[in-house]
Parts: structure tokens; sequence; C-alpha cells
């Protein structure tokens, strides 16, 4: 059944590449080549096509953050490590949901990732976290915020999008947004 | 509030590295003199990092939702997933422990397929001789043909037992035959081409090559012109076109073929196994290759294989020859060095060496 992957599947050595230089092809042909795969592991064990592609993603998420961290080494094929981090994320989801984890129907091989994952489940939790806390800071201060740290806007762009007065107003605002902010990643 | 702005937004350039050079070393005392800034600067530190991997993160699931949106999902699961039917699943799921298990009853299949296929040959080794007893009685007009013949009155008149083929091997009178063909005998008698019998005596038996060695010792026996064919000492290949001479009926019937294996019965090496019609009478008659060198002696066939004939190699011939006690032998037994029936036809080759192959008659 791997086989119908062979074809548009690049080359490990080209996503790693892709990925390192911010190629938005490179991600786009792995994350479509592997895709089949892990969606028939979730179908084939108690899941539907949602969590497969919340597995897949995660997955997905950790391998790019391993490749970006740069001391990425390839010591397994990246079609086996991904597999193996979906496995992990499928069968501890699947704990969770106290449905029975024995006997699951495996269609690869399979690579220990477990210090991967652990890593990856801090990380996870942060970004929870700053999502609840962005969440809960409520508009307008919310996309002030988004705009300045994530988009990279200055503060001449955002005082014209939300037609402050001056400059100084704009930043008082997203000074007090931030501080509200931090509050609420910090103590949740 | 004011300066909290201000404190912030150096915080900001500082972890940027926005600041000169001068401005970033007055911060640093200030960071070390100050605890309180310095965990500002700490706290601000670890929520950037946080913003910006939730940035990031937030970025590679809107690009992967993208890539996401191109798959035909349905369609895959729909090929993908857990078929209906019990077998199916079964069969995906223990796949490699069906393929080995398949593969193994191949295995066992296979061996004792050529266990069989390697004891095929057994018990079915038929020695040609002919019994004539069986049909004597339907022979009474043949016998009496012979009877009235004028050329047979020194001959001996009774119907042989036994028939088989044997061919001269010296001038003098010494024949080769099958050992088959004269076990049992009481007498021994052998008829030419033209009909005349004499009385021979077997001088050697091998029954272990299945080869005998006859010499004539009936008086009227005239020796014969030089011997026109060759033994030959070496093998032959496969594929070599070979004929036969021998008496199957009361006439020399010729049979022709190739050498289909360098060995004879369940691999027998001092055998040739040699795709030739041949029949019960045929036994001890000669085997020759299209050069009339002797390669061999036909012994038998293969009754349940086509085409299976089997030949005693020649070198065995010699190696009979060589056994004898040099006196029973009498006069060492000679060999043409050069064949004269090199480069004859087939016709002419048969013409020649028609008058040195017999027609054995056993009586017991």
């Amino acid at each position: 059944m791997s086989n119908k992957l062979s074809d548009s599947v690049p080359t490990d050595r080209e996503v790693v590449l892709g990925i390192l230089n911010n190629s938005e092809d490179a991600l786009n042909k792995l994350y479509v080549g592997y895709f089949p795969m892990i969606l028939q592991f979730i179908i084939n064990n108690n899941g539907d096509e949602d969590d497969a592609k919340d597995v897949y993603q995660e997955a997905i998420i950790i391998l790019y953050n391993k490749i970006k961290s740069g001391d990425f080494e390839l010591s397994s094929k990246l079609k086996t490590y991904i597999y193996s981090v979906c496995r992990r994320i499928w069968l501890k989801k699947l704990a969770q949901q106290s449905k029975k984890t024995n006997n699951v129907a495996d269609f690869e091989d399979v690579v220990s990732v477990e210090v991967d994952l652990e890593y990856h489940e801090e990380k996870d939790l942060q970004f929870e976290k700053m999502g609840a806390a962005l969440e809960n800071l409520g508009e307008p201060c919310k996309t002030i915020i988004q705009d300045f740290y994530i988009n990279n806007l200055s503060m001449q762009d955002i005082c014209e999008k939300f037609g402050y007065t001056n400059t100084d107003n704009a930043k008082t605002q997203k000074y007090k947004c931030l501080q509200r902010l931090k509050k609420l990643f910090f103590q949740s | 509030m004011r300066n909290d702005i201000e404190l912030d937004a150096i915080i900001e350039d500082y972890l940027q590295g926005k600041l000169t050079a001068a401005e970033a070393e007055a911060f640093d005392k200030l960071r070390a003199n100050d605890p309180v800034i310095d965990h500002k600067v700490v706290a601000h530190k670890v929520f950037m990092d946080a913003i910006k991997q939730y940035g990031k993160v937030l970025s590679l699931k809107e690009q992967m939702d993208r890539a996401h949106a191109g798959i035909d999902v349905a369609s895959l699961s729909e090929q993908l997933k857990p078929h209906p039917s019990f077998i199916v699943n079964m069969w995906r799921k223990n796949k490699s422990a069906m393929a080995i298990a398949a593969s193994f009853i191949l295995l066992t299949i296979f061996s004792i397929y050529s266990i069989q296929h390697n004891t095929l040959q057994n018990g079915t080794y038929e020695v040609m001789r002919r019994e004539i007893t069986n049909i004597k009685n339907n022979q009474n007009k043949l016998v009496r043909t012979i009877n009235s013949s004028p050329k047979v009155e020194k001959g001996h008149v009774n119907a042989a037992k036994f028939g088989g083929t044997g061919f001269a091997l010296t001038a003098n009178g010494y024949l080769c035959t099958n050992y088959h063909v004269v076990r049992d005998a009481d007498s021994v008698y052998v008829q030419n081409n033209k009909g005349e019998s004499f009385k021979v005596k077997v001088v050697y038996r091998d029954p272990q090559y299945d080869i005998a060695i006859l010499k004539i010792i009936d008086e009227s026996f005239t020796p014969l012109s030089a011997i026109p064919y060759k033994l030959k000492k070496n093998s032959i290949g496969m594929g070599e076109n070979v004929y036969t001479l021998g008496y199957p009926k009361d006439d020399a019937v010729l049979g022709e073929g190739y050498i289909s294996s360098k060995t004879g019965h369940v691999g027998d090496t001092t055998q040739y196994q040699v795709s030739i019609p041949i029949n019960p009478g045929n036994s001890g008659g000669p085997l020759l290759d299209n050069y009339g060198n002797i390669i061999g002696v036909i012994t038998a066939k293969e009754n349940q294989v086509d085409g299976a004939t089997f030949a005693i190699k020649s070198k065995y011939i010699l190696e009979a020859l060589s056994a004898i006690p040099q006196d029973s032998l009498g006069k060492k037994v000679v060999f043409a060095k050069k064949n004269p029936l090199q480069g004859l036809n087939r016709t002419k080759q048969i013409d020649r060496i028609e008058n040195y192959v017999y027609m054995i008659k056993v009586y017991n």
C-alpha cells in the first residue's frame, strides 16, 4: 500500500534543505507526500480524517522545529520518522480517550522518538497558553499585539490602521495590552 | 507610567540588538545593578520567544491547512479505510505473516516435487532382450521358411529363447553384447545378416557394467575382413547424432537418435541417455556416432519415459577387454587406428557395418 506514496514524494534531502531555506514548496510537497500514510494509519486505528489531520500536522511541526533548530541529523528516513511520531502521538491520544491501544495495525517501521516528543510537548503547552492568553486579551489588543510582534508591523502602521492620533498613543495602548497579555500568559 | 513605557521600549530594543554599543553597555550595567530590571528583561525575553514561536507555528499551520485543502481526503480515506470484509482486513493486517506462510508452503511443494522428480526413474529400468518363446507358436511359419532355407543347414534350427544383438570386436571372432542377454544361457548362437549361425562361447561376463564378451567357436566360421569401425575411448557430448543397428526382429533394423544426457539411469555415469527408438532385441547393439566410431552399447530403456534409452559407454568395453586374461583372449584384440568409415555417408557406413552386427540367440 505504501507504494501509492511513491509518486510526488520529495527526497529527504530536498525536504531538509527546503525547510532550512523557508521554501513553501518543499513543505507543501512533504505535507502532500506523506499524508496518505498517516491517514491510513489513523483510520485503521479507530480514528477519522480530522484526527489524522491533527496528528499529522503536529508531527510536521515537530519535524519542522527539529530541522530549524539546526542540530537535525537524518538517523532514519523522514518517512519512518514522521510515521513514528504520528504513531506515538496517536497512541497517547487513544490512551487519553481510554480506548484500547494494544493491537495497533502498523504499516511502516518505527523508530524511537520519545525525546523529540517530550520537547515538543513543552513547546506545545506554551503555544496553547499563548493562544488562550491572546483569546482572553480581547480586541483590539489581540490584533495590535499580533500585528506588532508576529506580523512585524511598525508602530506607524499600527497607528494608521487603528486610527490613533499619534504614535505615542499607539505605543501607550500597545504597552497596556502587552502588560495584560504578559500577566495572562505568566499566570495561566 | 511614561517611564515604564520608555523602559519597555528600551528592553525591547536591547533584546533585538537595536541599541548602540554605548547604550547597550550602559543598559548592561543597569541590569547588573537593578535586579528588578534584570527580571523584567528575562521575563520579556521568555515572552518574546513564546510569542515568536506562537506566530511561527500559527503560520505553519495556515500553510499546512492550505496544503491540506489540496488533498482529496475523502477519496483517499475511501481507499485506505479498513475494508468492511473480514477477510480483506485480515489480509491487510497479516500480510507479512501470510507471505511467509505462503513462501514456506511453496518451498515445501517444490522440495517434495523435486524429491519425487529425482526418484521418478526408480524401478522403470527395462532391459531390451527379446523373449522369443512367447511368440514361438505364432512363428511356425517363419521357422519353416528358415528350415527350408539352404543357407542355414549348419545353424541351430530350434527357436531361441532369448534374442539380442552383438557386434564384432575383432576379425577373429570376438563379439561384444550385454551381460543380461547371455545371462542364464546354456548355449549361445549368433547369426549374421546373411542368416548364417555360429556357436559362440561366453568368455567374459561383467554384470556390473552389463557387458559380455563372446568368442565364435564354430568350425564353419572364417575370419572376417578388417573391422571397419573404431572404439571411441573418450566420452562424447550431448546432442551428438548417433545411430544403432539391432535385431528386434529377424532382420537388422536401424535406429537413429542423439545423446540426450551424459548420464544414464538415475544419474549412472557409466551410461549415456540416448533419445533413440529401440525395442526388445536391441540389447547389445552398437551405438555409433556420425563418423562410425562405436561410442556405446545399447542396454535398456526407461519404460515410463519417452525416448530414454540407455547405452553403456564404450570405455567400459575396453575395460572389459583388458580384464580378460591373456590366455582366454588368445590373440590380442586389436583395433583399427584409422577409422575407414569416416567421411562415408550413413548408407555406406551401414553397408559396411551390417556384416559385423550379429543377432544373438540364447537357449536354456
